[in-house]
């Protein structure tokens, strides 16, 4: 990646905030993906990806912040931006009466760009019966046609919400391959909320972790991963834990043992446990992402 | 190959550890191409630019270089510096071992014990194998 793509940016929030009454659903969202990269936006049920996803696709208003999709914003988003992403909406739609070519025609009349040639690729790829209803299709295969109308007209920009929640593994690996396909040849942005975390590992470049509507975390998979350590201490007793290390997102403190998740660690974590406790002993460990994401989720329930 | 998706080990170093292994073995000899981004990326169903950060990795290391538009060479002392670096991750899993016995508060000349011990149970293991 030369620095000057990497300094475009294809999707930019700032301070991008949604009010349901009293419910703040997003809130003070300040996001930047760049230009050719893939990221994986996770957090729990209702945490507002989705009503993120809705309002950089300009499905939904926001209450307040900007946003900015392929360097136009979402407000007055002209049409000529739709032609330019890709987008495979949480719930795979509606036309159930129609037969897969038809749905194809439909589409197909919507975009400047599309792409026969890609189509029939994909078409073979996902094992799509063209002459089939749509309403007589598995859960997997609307899934794989919908990523197929997002793709075909060969967008810059792929929005997936939740793309391979319920799908099995053997429909999921299809349709990550379909995903992995574009990037591969066409050096694509992803942006995809998802809570099968594998699937976050396996193709994100960077993470982002949001929760009621807040994001906690937003860095590069692996710095997430090997910034991110557990501590076990262990204390002598009557020594309370009161002040825990810089980068602290999770503790828990049982009999003698104090365990710690610490983001940004460093050996001065240890020092810092060391000189200001009478550690008696001490452990560190890796985590795996799915670790990563409870300990920031937990972390942040507790404190709230 | 397959790559562990929940191992806290990032991908891309998964990767390189991989190709460091399968070079020390002999998979891929000195001059030989190793697989494209691509063709690695879609067989571990991983993202392109994890493959491209680890075959950057492996070529600072001098494991393999890149010619203009052809793909990713193994180099010719690609074996030995493969051999060399894979000895560091053998470091890192015995720092483990060691780190998992002082956890549990064993004295250092039993955890050495325990690994000379497992490294004739080891031994004996290949033996009865071939």
């Amino acid at each position: 990646m030369t620095t000057d793509s990497s300094s475009r940016l294809a999707i930019e929030t700032v301070g991008l905030t949604k009010r349901f009454g009293d419910t703040l659903a997003v809130d003070d969202l300040t996001l930047r993906i760049p230009m050719g990269s893939v990221f994986g936006f996770i957090g729990p049920n209702g945490a507002g990806k989705s009503t993120t996803i809705k309002m950089l696709m300009g499905l939904l208003g926001k209450t307040a912040g900007q946003a900015r999709v392929l360097g136009f914003d979402v407000a007055g988003r002209c049409e000529a931006v739709k032609d330019r992403v890709g987008y495979v909406p949480e719930l795979h739609f509606v036309y159930r009466w129609m037969r897969v070519r038809e749905v194809i025609y439909f589409c197909r009349s919507f975009y400047k760009t599309w792409n026969n040639d890609l189509c029939a690729e994909l078409l073979g790829l996902f094992e799509l019966d063209e002459h089939k209803k749509v309403k007589h299709l598995s859960k997997g295969m609307v899934a794989k046609l919908a990523l197929l109308l997002a793709i075909a007209h060969e967008p810059e920009l792929l929005i997936l919400d939740e793309p391979t929640s319920g799908l099995d593994p053997i429909i999921r690996e299809e349709f990550l391959d379909g995903v992995l396909r574009t990037i591969c040849d066409r050096q694509k942005t992803v942006l995809f909320s998802s809570h099968t975390l594998s699937d976050v590992q396996r193709l994100a470049d960077a993470v982002g972790i949001i929760h009621q509507g807040r994001l906690l975390a937003n860095c590069p998979t692996e710095e997430l991963l090997t910034g991110t350590k557990r501590i076990r201490a262990v204390l002598p007793d009557g020594c309370s834990p009161d002040k825990p290390p810089e980068g602290t997102i999770w503790q828990r403190f049982r009999r003698r043992e104090w365990l710690l998740t610490v983001r940004g660690f460093s050996p001065a974590t240890i020092e810092y446990l060391q000189t200001t406790y009478l550690v008696e002993n001490i452990e560190v460990t890796d985590l795996g992402l799915e670790d990563v994401f409870k300990d920031y989720v937990r972390g942040r329930r507790a404190s709230a | 190959m397959s790559i562990d998706p929940n191992s806290p080990v990032p991908i891309y170093q998964q990767i390189a550890a991989y190709i460091r292994r399968a070079v020390a073995a002999g998979v891929y000899r000195p001059g030989e191409m190793i697989p494209s981004l691509r063709t690695l990326a879609l067989e571990l169903v991983v993202n392109p630019n994890t493959v491209q950060r680890a075959y950057e990795q492996l070529e600072r290391e001098g494991l393999i270089h890149a010619r203009k538009g052809r793909g990713m060479f193994v180099a010719r002392d690609g074996p030995a510096s493969a051999q060399s670096r894979s000895q560091a991750a053998v470091y890192s899993a015995f720092a483990q071992g060691i780190r998992a016995g002082q956890a549990a508060n064993i004295a250092p000349e039993r955890i050495r014990a325990t690994f000379e011990k497992a490294s004739q149970d080891v031994s004996t293991e290949v033996r009865s194998e071939t």
